[in-house]
């Protein structure tokens, strides 16, 4: 498939992941300050902008429920807010509309236009809840409409590849910022702490099925990274992303680097030493192992979207 | 009928009556209208309309209201050509594309025998707009340099058939030809199947494979795409639909790249040899590196790697200096001398202003005749003069006396009308028609063509971009 065409699919999946993840840690933030004690609410903020990494680009403003939830929701000058999101993804899927399912094309016009429509603002100060719940089913409904239409062939295989990394991005800085510091600053006790962690990424349940109530920082560690089961754990996306580049990459002669890349990546993260981490530092794994996974975004980039690059230099020296 | 039936107006031949009533081709569908009446009839022209709407089918139109969309607008009544009418236009038309890339291609790798014995006069040829040096030497297999021709046609006052222009670099229509159809089946199915209506919807492969046939590679599986300036471009739909017709890439000037002369598609398997690049962008934007050194629309080094031989462009570059309007009143001498035969099919009576003898008679006469710019398309800068204004006519006279290499003069063709629903009645209407004739290993013509309607009353001018609409052709089995 033409490489131009591959890369809006790409974005499509990153957006629509990006606007959903925001809009359930907005949420939770929201709802787990409802029940902290009173000064945690600074930290709290400064902490999600971090997950999303959007805490440079906030700058010093002050922290207040609403100008945050503004700037993560509506700003358009925040090109990583939930409006942004969307309106790049329909952006994307305009441009490869022949590329993809009139479903997968309608729910998310349908999503930009009724996002325009809604008070969203109004919304976020009344009641946040709803609004951001809405946010995050349109999210999972454009997923499910994409997988549930679209024929699985390499247009496929972009969209979720996108998808995958985004999250597998979101998961490892939610793990640093989040999970990091409860752990060092002593506050590793606070179970409503371990919750949000959980809900941030929808794994309060499914952690709660598999280890029984038992809120185990370790467990909850464990859980977040090496599940094989749960789709949301880094293991998950990793393993996933990487069965799709092999498929993505099937006719190459030689195993190209990116293939190599996240077989090096996934490999560490599975076969991973827990207690091991913890010991010897568990930012520095985080730190080293987000850096692996841009890397491999990196290296996708330039094996799909990039082929023949080096040859225009080379063709315009010929001229 | 009387009912339904507006005033015939005298001017044009009508395709449907004659003095002896309707025409025997015409009876069942006129039987047919008839008894569905006229509030039935209103509401599948809405139902007609609505799908188009639905469909998105748009055209972008230029000028007054900067990129303003419309609906495609198509007429309820179609027109029908009975199979003895259309066997000699087809042939005509035949005859006519095989001799143009004859000429063409005698003139670009050829020894341009036409300009050498004075056929056509070298001036004219290299003065015209689409003429261009750099096409000189650029193979094209089997000499397919209008692999897409789109030949207008009319009908005088005596039902003749008349070649009116020829366009030979990247004529548009086709999509609305096959999308017509389509609507035409779902709004009036019991008056289509009354008839043996030949189809059209055959036209993507016949176009695929006739672009596969000119690639320059001989063995193989060729690679065949369909470049386009972009979705900003008023086309934009028509490229995309035959690039799906065909099932294959619909590619933008980025998409591509040239390597030692070869041609690639950036792919996300890698690169992609591209053997055949159906080209829907004009030859002054298709290589900066040849022609206009600000265009991003186009591939840089493509004109060398077809130069080289390594991929055709189809239509191949340079091909306007054979449908130029100054180019025009040669054609049927073309045909005789490129192929030993007499044309089939006339021009319409051309008049050329660069004559010293001919143009006092031009200035003379210029309130009957019709002048046309030679460099405009899409019906931009024609002077009817029988309707032009004292003032119109002064300027279009100053014009001929500056410029007259600019301009061509032509006896005014009352083109031939054809009933159009138009506010509860068939209101006769001026038609032309525009077939698509394809060149790969044989030349084939697709059955009928977009026939085009100036809907407002007495209007000779048919454009969609000048407010025209467009009806199903039907040419009949026989």
């Amino acid at each position: 498939m033409l490489s131009r065409h591959a890369e809006h699919l790409y974005w499509i999946g990153r957006h629509i992941e990006r606007a959903e993840d925001t809009a359930r840690m907005l949420d939770v933030t929201f709802h787990t300050l409802l029940e902290s004690p009173v000064g945690e609410a600074d930290t709290a903020w400064r902490e999600l902008l971090e997950v999303l990494a959007l805490a440079p680009k906030y700058g010093d403003r002050p922290l207040t429920p609403s100008r945050v939830g503004h700037f993560l929701v509506l700003d358009r000058k925040n090109p990583g807010s939930v409006v942004s999101a969307v309106s790049q993804a329909r952006e994307n899927a305009r441009s490869v509309r022949d590329r993809i399912s009139t479903e997968l094309w309608e729910a998310i016009n349908q999503f930009h236009l009724e996002l325009a429509a809604r008070d969203v603002e109004g919304e976020l100060m009344a009641q946040p809840y709803e609004v951001l719940r809405w946010i995050r089913d349109r999210g999972q409904l454009i997923a499910g409409v994409a997988s549930e239409t679209m024929p699985r062939d390499d247009g496929y295989r972009f969209i979720r590849l996108g998808t995958l990394l985004e999250r597998s991005e979101m998961a490892c800085r939610l793990l640093a910022v989040r999970y990091a510091r409860l752990v060092t600053t002593g506050r590793g006790m606070a179970f409503h702490a371990w919750v949000s962690v959980l809900k941030s990424v929808s794994a309060f349940e499914a952690y709660l099925k598999e280890y029984r109530a038992a809120l185990d920082p370790t467990k909850v560690l464990e859980f977040l990274l090496l599940s094989p089961t749960f789709p949301r754990s880094v293991l998950f996306c990793l393993q996933e992303a990487e069965s799709l580049l092999v498929e993505l990459a099937s006719d190459d002669e030689m195993r190209p680097g990116v293939v190599m890349m996240i077989g090096r990546v996934r490999a560490k993260v599975e076969f991973c030493d827990i207690d091991q981490i913890l010991e010897t530092g568990l930012d520095t794994f985080l730190e080293a192992l987000q850096g692996e996974i841009y890397a491999t975004a990196d290296s996708a980039d330039v094996h799909f979207f990039r082929s023949g690059t080096e040859l225009d230099l080379h063709t315009y020296e010929s001229i | 009928m009387d009912r339904l039936l507006a005033d015939i107006v005298d001017t044009g031949f009508s395709e449907v009556s004659s003095a002896d009533g309707i025409r025997p081709h015409y009876l069942e569908l006129m039987h047919r209208l008839e008894s569905l009446g006229p509030e039935n009839l209103s509401a599948r022209a809405q139902l007609l309309d609505s799908i188009f709407q639905s469909l998105g089918i748009t055209f972008a139109v230029y000028g007054h209201d900067q990129g303003v969309e419309r609906t495609w607008p198509m007429d309820l009544v179609p027109r029908i050509i009975p199979a003895d009418e259309w066997r000699p236009v087809e042939a005509g038309l035949v005859q006519r594309v095989t001799a143009l890339n004859a000429f063409l291609d005698d003139l670009y790798v050829g020894e341009g025998a036409a300009i050498r014995d004075g056929i056509v006069p070298r001036w004219i040829i290299e003065s015209a707009d689409g003429y261009t040096r750099d096409a000189y030497g650029i193979e094209v297999p089997s000499g397919a340099r209008c692999a897409i021709a789109g030949i207008d046609i009319v009908r005088d006052g005596d039902g003749v058939y008349r070649v009116l222009e020829d366009n030979l670099r990247v004529p548009s229509g086709i999509s609305y030809v096959l999308e017509n159809r389509v609507a035409m089946t779902r709004v009036l199915p019991v008056a289509f199947a009354q008839h043996a209506v030949r189809p059209v919807n055959h036209y993507g492969s016949s176009l695929l494979k006739a672009l596969r046939a000119s690639s320059p590679r001989a063995s193989g599986d060729p690679t065949v795409a369909v470049l386009t300036p972009g979705v900003a471009n008023s086309a934009y739909f028509e490229h995309a639909f035959l690039a799906r017709q065909m099932g294959v890439e619909l590619v933008e000037g980025r998409d591509l790249l040239v390597d030692e002369h070869v041609v690639y598609m950036r792919t996300t398997r890698g690169l992609q040899r591209v053997d055949v690049l159906y080209r829907r962008i004009g030859d002054e934007f298709l290589d900066p590196v040849v022609f206009r050194p600000d265009s991003l629309l186009g591939v840089p080094g493509i004109v060398s790697a077809a130069r080289a031989g390594n991929v055709t462009i189809a239509n191949a570059v340079g091909n306007g200096a054979a449908d130029d309007k100054g180019v025009y009143p040669f054609v049927p001498d073309l045909i005789r001398f490129y192929l030993g035969q007499e044309p089939i099919l006339p021009n319409v009576t051309t008049y050329l202003p660069w004559e010293p003898d001919q143009l006092p008679m031009i200035l003379e006469r210029l309130d009957q005749l019709v002048v046309k710019p030679v460099a405009e398309a899409g019906g931009y800068g024609i002077v009817v003069g029988s309707k032009a204004t004292d003032s119109e006519l002064a300027a279009v006279a100053a014009n001929l006396k500056k410029n007259p290499r600019g301009y061509i003069a032509q006896e005014t063709v009352s083109l031939s009308t054809h009933p159009t629903f138009i506010d509860g009645k068939l209101r006769p209407r001026h038609i032309d028609l525009r077939p698509f004739v394809l060149t790969g290993e044989t030349v084939e013509v697709i059955p009928g063509g977009l026939t085009r309607v100036a809907l407002r009353e007495g209007s000779l001018i048919v454009n969609s971009s000048q407010g025209g609409g467009s009806k199903d052709t039907w040419v009949l089995a026989g």
